[in-house]
C-alpha cells in the first residue's frame, strides 16, 4: 500500500472520529442533563467531520495519477 | 554489489524493498498496540464499578493535539508529492511544517505530563483527603491549590466540575501519605503515562527521521531523487501509523 | 573460512570493483549475510553450550540436593559468593539457573541458530540472492543479539543474582522478588525481540523481493517456506510479550500494578501498591508469544530436515504442496492456541473447550509433516551419512514429543499433568532431540559449504549415536516421574514430597521415582561426554578436515550447492536463473541423479 492507500485510511478513521465524537456529545445534549458545552462540541465534531470528508475527496481528486500499491 | 528492486519495484510484486520492509514492521508495531490496547480493555473491565476515572485529562488540549497530528498527517502526504512532481522547494517548505507540528505536539504532551506530575493527592491522619496542584513546600509545610473531598471516590468523575481554586497548607506532620499523579497513583495513570509514553517516543523516532530527511538526507536528492521519494514515503507511512494509534489513543484515554 | 577457498578473488567475477576490507569490516561489523549468519552460529553454539552447563549443575542439585557441586563448587563459591557458599546451590541459586537455561536455551541459543544462522546464511543463498534486503539492518539485528546476550550474561554476578520467576516469569512473582535480576532480564528481553523483530521483517522482505528469476513461490525449497511461516511467527507474537515486558517493567521501576491484584501482601505485609492489576493478564500475553514461539523453534527444523531428506533419498519430497499448506496452517493456528497452557486457571468451560479445539486442530498439519517426511524415505536409496542419521532420528523423537502433547492439550488430563516433569519430558522431546538433532544435522550437512571441507564421518556417528542414547535416558523417564505426580522447579528434586520425609500421605514420590533422578544425572552427564566428538571434529574438521572436489559435494539440486565454495561476497558467479522445482532427484532421461534448479531445460 502507498502513502496515498495508508492516508485515505487515515482520513476514514479521522473521519469517523469526528463523527462518532458528535453523535456522542449530541446525545448527552438531549439528555436532561445536558449543557452548552455538549451542544458546541458536537457541532464542532459535525463541522470537523464533514471537513474531514471534503478534504478526502480533493486529495483523492489531487493524487488521481499516484497508484495505490 | 547492488541489492535489487532497492529503488525501483520488483515487476511480480509491484513494490520495492523498503516499503514491504515497513509494512513488515508496521505490521509487527499494530501487534505491539494491539497488546497494549488488549491490557487496557482487560484492565478497564476488570475495575470495580465506580472507580474508573472521567474526565481526568483537558479535552481541548487532546483535541488541539489531534488536530495537530491530523494536520502533520496532510503535510507529510503533500511532501512526498512534492517529490514526485519533482519541487524540492516545495518539499522542504511541507517537510518543515510536519517537523514544526510534531514538535508543538510533544511540547503539548509535555505540558499536559508536567500537569499531572504536579497533582497530588494528599492524604491527612485525620482522615481527610486534599487533592490539588503543588504551589509550594518548605521543611514544615505543603502549599495545594485545590479542593478537600471526604472520600476519595469523590475524586474518580470530574466531568463538569469546576476547578477549584483555594489555596489550602497542609501541616507536614498532619501528613500521611502523599501521592504523585504518576503512574503509580493508579491503573488508569499508569495506562495514560505507559501508552502515550509509548505513542510519544514513536513520535520522537519520526520526528528524527523526518529531521534527517529534512536535513543532512536530503543530500540524496541531487544525485537519486527516486529513491530518495521512496525514503519519504516509507517516512510518512511510519507517521501515519503513529496518528492512527493516536486516533485510538485519544476517545479511549480523555474521552470516554 | 576464505583461506580454504579455491582462489576466486572476489573482484575479478563482480561487474562492480570492490575495494578490499580490513578484518573489522569482514569479521565484525560485516553486512554480509553469510559472515552475520555465522556469527549469529557461533554466538548461539556458545549460549546453548553455557544453557547446557547450568543444567548440568542444576541436574546435580535435583539428584543430590544440599552436596556440593563437583569439579565447578568451589568455582561457583568464589564467583557468586553466599548463593553458593561451600559450592552447594541454595534454592535461589538453582531457581537462577532455571529461569536462565530456560531462556538462554530458547531466546539466546535455538532461535538464533535456527532462524538467525541458518535463515541468514542460507535463505538468500537457496533463493539467489545476492545478499539480504536490507544487509545493514542485519548487522543490527545480529548487534543487538548479542548486547541481549551481554545484558543476560551480567545479570549473573548483580547482587541477588540473575532472574529467578522462570523463563515464563510470571508475575506477581517475578516482580516479587527483591532483587534487579528480572530487571536486567527484561531489558535483555526488549533488545532480544528488537532484534529478532529487525531479523524478520528482513528475511520476509528478502523472500518477497529477492527471489532468482523464475523462483516462484511453489519451487521455494521446503526451508524457505519454513522460515518465512517461522518469521511470521516472530514478527507477528513477539510485540505482544515486548508489550508485556515493557509493562513489568513498569511494574518493577515505575511502580505501576498493571499485574499485581489489589490486595497483594508480600513477605506477609500488605504491598504498597495501587493495586487493580492482573496477573492473567501477564499469562495472556506471554503465551500469546509463547505459543508460536515454540513453533519458530520447530519449523526450521522440519525445513533443514526436508532438505536433507530429500537429498538423502535421492528422491522428490513426498506432498510438496501439503507440506507447504501444514505449514502454512500451522503458522496461523498457532496464534489460537496460547491458553491451552493455562488450563490450571480456572478458565470457563467454553473458553476451554475453544483451546482444546484449536489444539487438537494444530496437531493436524504436525502429523501431516511427519507422515510426508516419513512417506518421502519409501522406496529411496538411503544414503545413511551423519546428516541423515540425525534427520532420521529427528522424525521419531519429534514424534514422541507431538504425541505426548495430545494429553496435555485436553484440559481433564493437563489438570494431572500441568507443571509436573511431564511437561518437562514433553518439550524437551520436541525440542532436544527434535530441534537440536535438527540443527547438528544443518551443521554436518552445510558445513562443505560454509568451510569447503567434510566433517569426519566415523565420529559424527559417534557423536550421533552417543546422542541418541543419552538423550533418551535422559527426558523418557522424566514421562514417569510426571505420571507419578513429580513437580517441575522443585530445587530438591521432589524431596520434601517423597514417602521418606511424609510417611503414609497418599500420593508421596517414592524411592524409586526420586531414584530416578540420579540416573537422569548420569545420563546427562554421558549427553555431555557425546558431546566432546562433536566439538573436537567441528573445530579440526575447519582446519584439517577432508577437502571437497566439487562445489555440490552431495550432489544437491537446491541453489546454494551452484556457488563457489565457500561463497563469496555477493554469492554467484553470475545471477541465476530457475528453470524446475527444488527436488528434481532420479529424473528419468538425465544422466546424473540430480537435476539443480538452474540447469535449463533440455
Ligand atoms: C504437536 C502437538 C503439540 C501439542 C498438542 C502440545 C501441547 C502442549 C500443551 C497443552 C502444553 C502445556 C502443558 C502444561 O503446562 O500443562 C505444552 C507445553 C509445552 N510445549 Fe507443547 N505441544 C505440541 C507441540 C510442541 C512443539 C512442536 C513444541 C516445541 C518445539 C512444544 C513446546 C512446548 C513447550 C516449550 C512447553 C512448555 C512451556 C512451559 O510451561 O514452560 N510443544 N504443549
Ligand atoms: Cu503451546
Amino acid at each position: 500500500m502507498s502513502l496515498k492507500a495508508v492516508h485515505l485510511v487515515f482520513v476514514t478513521a479521522l473521519s469517523a472520529l469526528c463523527a462518532g465524537l458528535a453523535v456522542w456529545k449530541l446525545v448527552d445534549f438531549f439528555r436532561p442533563t445536558g449543557q452548552a458545552g455538549d451542544l458546541a462540541l458536537g457541532v464542532v465534531g459535525l463541522l470537523c467531520a464533514a471537513g474531514v470528508v471534503v478534504y478526502g475527496r480533493y486529495f483523492l481528486k489531487k493524487l488521481k495519477s499516484v497508484g495505490y500499491l | 554489489m547492488d541489492i535489487p528492486y532497492t529503488v525501483q519495484p520488483r515487476p511480480d510484486t509491484g513494490v520495492y524493498n523498503a516499503k514491504v520492509g515497513m509494512w513488515l514492521f508496521l505490521a509487527s508495531e499494530v501487534m505491539l498496540f494491539g497488546g497494549l490496547f488488549s491490557a487496557y480493555i482487560l484492565l478497564r473491565v476488570a475495575a470495580p464499578e465506580g472507580t474508573w476515572p472521567h474526565g481526568w485529562l483537558s479535552i481541548p488540549l487532546g483535541t488541539l493535539n489531534t488536530l495537530i497530528l491530523a494536520l502533520s498527517a496532510v503535510t507529510v502526504l503533500l511532501a512526498w508529492a512534492a517529490c514526485k512532481a519533482r519541487m524540492f522547494d516545495r518539499y522542504k517548505f511541507f517537510q518543515g511544517i510536519t517537523l514544526l507540528l510534531g514538535v508543538i505536539f510533544l511540547g503539548i504532551k509535555g505540558y499536559e505530563y508536567h500537569d499531572k506530575l504536579t497533582h497530588y493527592t494528599v492524604v491527612l491522619k485525620d482522615g481527610r483527603i486534599a487533592d490539588g496542584h503543588w504551589v509550594s513546600a518548605t521543611p514544615s509545610e505543603v502549599v495545594l491549590k485545590g479542593e478537600f473531598v471526604a472520600e476519595r471516590s469523590e475524586l474518580a468523575d470530574r466531568r463538569g466540575r469546576a476547578k477549584a481554586h483555594e489555596e489550602i497548607r497542609l501541616a507536614r506532620d498532619q501528613v500521611q501519605k502523599m501521592q504523585v499523579y504518576g503512574p503509580a497513583y493508579n491503573t488508569y495513570l499508569a495506562l495514560y503515562f505507559t501508552m502515550t509514553g509509548l505513542h510519544g517516543l514513536h513520535v520522537l523516532g519520526g520526528l528524527v527521521v523526518f529531521a534527517f530527511l529534512w536535513g543532512p538526507g536530503s543530500r540524496l536528492w541531487k544525485t537519486d531523487p527516486d529513491r530518495f521519494t521512496n525514503r519519504v514515503e516509507v517516512a510518512g507511512l511510519f507517521w501515519h501509523f503513529v496518528d492512527l494509534v493516536w486516533i485510538f489513543l485519544f476517545p479511549v484515554l480523555y474521552l470516554t | 573460512m576464505q583461506a580454504t577457498s579455491p582462489a576466486i578473488p572476489a573482484s575479478t567475477h563482480h561487474p562492480a570493483h570492490h575495494p578490499e576490507t580490513g578484518f573489522w569490516r569482514t569479521y565484525i561489523f560485516s553486512t554480509d549475510h553469510k559472515v552475520i549468519g555465522i556469527q549469529y552460529g557461533i554466538t548461539a553454539l556458545c549460549f546453548l553450550f553455557f544453557g547446557f552447563l547450568l543444567m548440568l549443575m542444576m541436574r546435580w542439585q535435583i539428584a543430590h540436593p544440599g552436596e556440593p557441586v563437583p569439579i565447578v563448587g568451589p568455582l561457583l563459591a568464589a564467583v557468586l559468593g553466599d548463593v553458593a557458599a561451600r559450592g552447594v546451590m541454595s534454592p535461589d541459586l538453582y531457581n537462577s539457573f532455571g529461569a536462565m537455561h530456560g531462556t538462554i536455551m530458547v531466546f539466546l541459543g535455538v532461535v538464533p541458530l535456527a532462524v538467525g544462522a541458518y535463515g541468514n546464511y542460507l535463505v538468500p543463498l537457496q533463493i539467489g540472492a545476492n545478499d539480504m534486503a536490507f544487509p545493514r539492518l542485519n548487522m543490527m539485528s545480529y548487534q543487538l543479539y548479542f548486547l541481549g546476550g551481554i545484558v543476560m550474561l551480567t545479570s549473573f554476578f548483580i547482587p541477588g543474582g540473575a532472574a529467578q520467576a522462570g523463563w515464563t516469569s510470571y508475575s506477581p512473582l517475578a516482580t516479587a522478588i527483591p532483587t534487579d535480576g528480572q530487571t536486567f532480564w527484561l531489558i535483555g528481553m526488549v533488545f532480544l525481540i528488537t532484534s529478532s523483530l529487525l531479523g524478520s521483517v528482513n528475511l520476509i522482505t528478502t523472500i518477497i523481493q529477492l527471489r532468482a528469476p523464475g523462483l516462484t513461490w511453489m519451487r521455494l525449497p521446503f526451508f524457505v517456506w519454513a522460515q518465512f511461516t517461522a518469521s511470521f511467527l516472530l514478527l507477528l507474537a513477539f510485540p505482544p510479550l515486548e508489550t508485556a515486558g515493557i509493562l513489568q517493567l513498569m511494574d518493577k521501576l515505575a511502580g505501576t500494578s498493571f499485574f499485581l491484584p489489589t490486595g497483594l501482601a508480600i513477605g506477609g505485609k500488605l504491598a504498597d501498591i495501587s493495586g487493580g492489576g492482573s496477573p492473567l493478564l501477564w499469562q495472556h500475553l506471554f503465551w500469546f508469544l509463547a505459543h508460536p514461539e515454540v513453533y519458530v523453534l520447530i519449523l526450521p527444523a522440519m525445513g533443514i530436515i526436508g532438505e536433507i531428506i530429500a537429498n538423502n533419498t535421492r528422491k522428490p519430497l513426498w506432498g510438496y504442496k501439503s507440506l507447504v499448506f501444514s505449514v502454512l496452517m500451522i503458522g496461523f493456528i498457532s496464534f489460537l492456541v496460547w491458553a491451552h497452557h493455562m488450563y490450571l486457571t480456572g478458565m470457563g468451560t467454553r473458553i476451554s473447550a475453544f483451546f482444546q479445539t484449536t489444539t487438537m486442530i494444530i496437531s493436524i498439519p504436525s502429523v501431516i509433516i511427519l507422515t510426508a517426511l516419513l512417506i518421502s524415505l519409501w522406496g529411496g536409496s538411503i544414503r545413511f551419512n551423519t546428516p541423515m542419521l540425525f534427520a532420521l532420528a529427528f522424525l521419531p523423537m519429534f514424534g514422541i514429543g507431538g504425541l505426548t502433547g495430545l494429553p496435555l492439550g485436553f484440559s481433564a488430563s493437563d489438570i494431572h499433568l500441568h507443571d509436573t516433569y511431564y511437561v518437562i519430558g514433553h518439550f524437551h522431546y520436541v525440542v532436544a532431540p527434535g530441534t537440536i538433532f535438527a540443527l547438528f544435522a544443518g551443521i554436518y550437512y552445510w558445513f562443505p559449504k560454509i568451510t569447503g571441507r567434510r566433517m569426519n564421518e566415523y565420529w559424527g556417528k559417534v557423536h550421533f549415536w552417543g546422542s541418541l542414547l543419552f538423550m533418551n535416558l535422559i527426558f523418557m523417564p522424566m514421562f514417569v516421574q510426571g505420571l507419578a505426580g513429580m513437580l517441575r522447579r522443585m530445587s530438591d528434586g521432589g524431596l520434601q514430597y517423597s514417602a521418606a520425609k511424609v510417611p503414609g500421605v497418599a500420593g508421596a514420590l517414592s524411592g524409586p521415582i526420586l531414584g530416578l533422578n540420579n540416573f537422569i544425572l548420569w545420563a546427562a552427564a554421558g549427553l555431555a561426554i557425546a558431546q566432546i566428538p562433536f566439538i573436537i571434529n567441528f573445530f579440526w574438521s575447519i582446519a584439517k578436515g577432508q577437502p571437497v572436489r566439487s562445489d555440490n559435494p552431495w550432489e544437491a539440486t537446491t541453489l546454494e550447492w551452484q556457488t563457489p565454495t565457500p561463497p563469496p561476497h555477493g554469492n554467484f558467479l553470475k545471477p541465476p536463473q530457475v528453470y524446475r522445482g527444488p527436488y528434481e532427484y532420479s529424473l528419468p532421461g538425465y544422466d546424473k541423479d540430480y537435476v539443480p534448479q538452474n540447469q535449463p531445460p533440455g
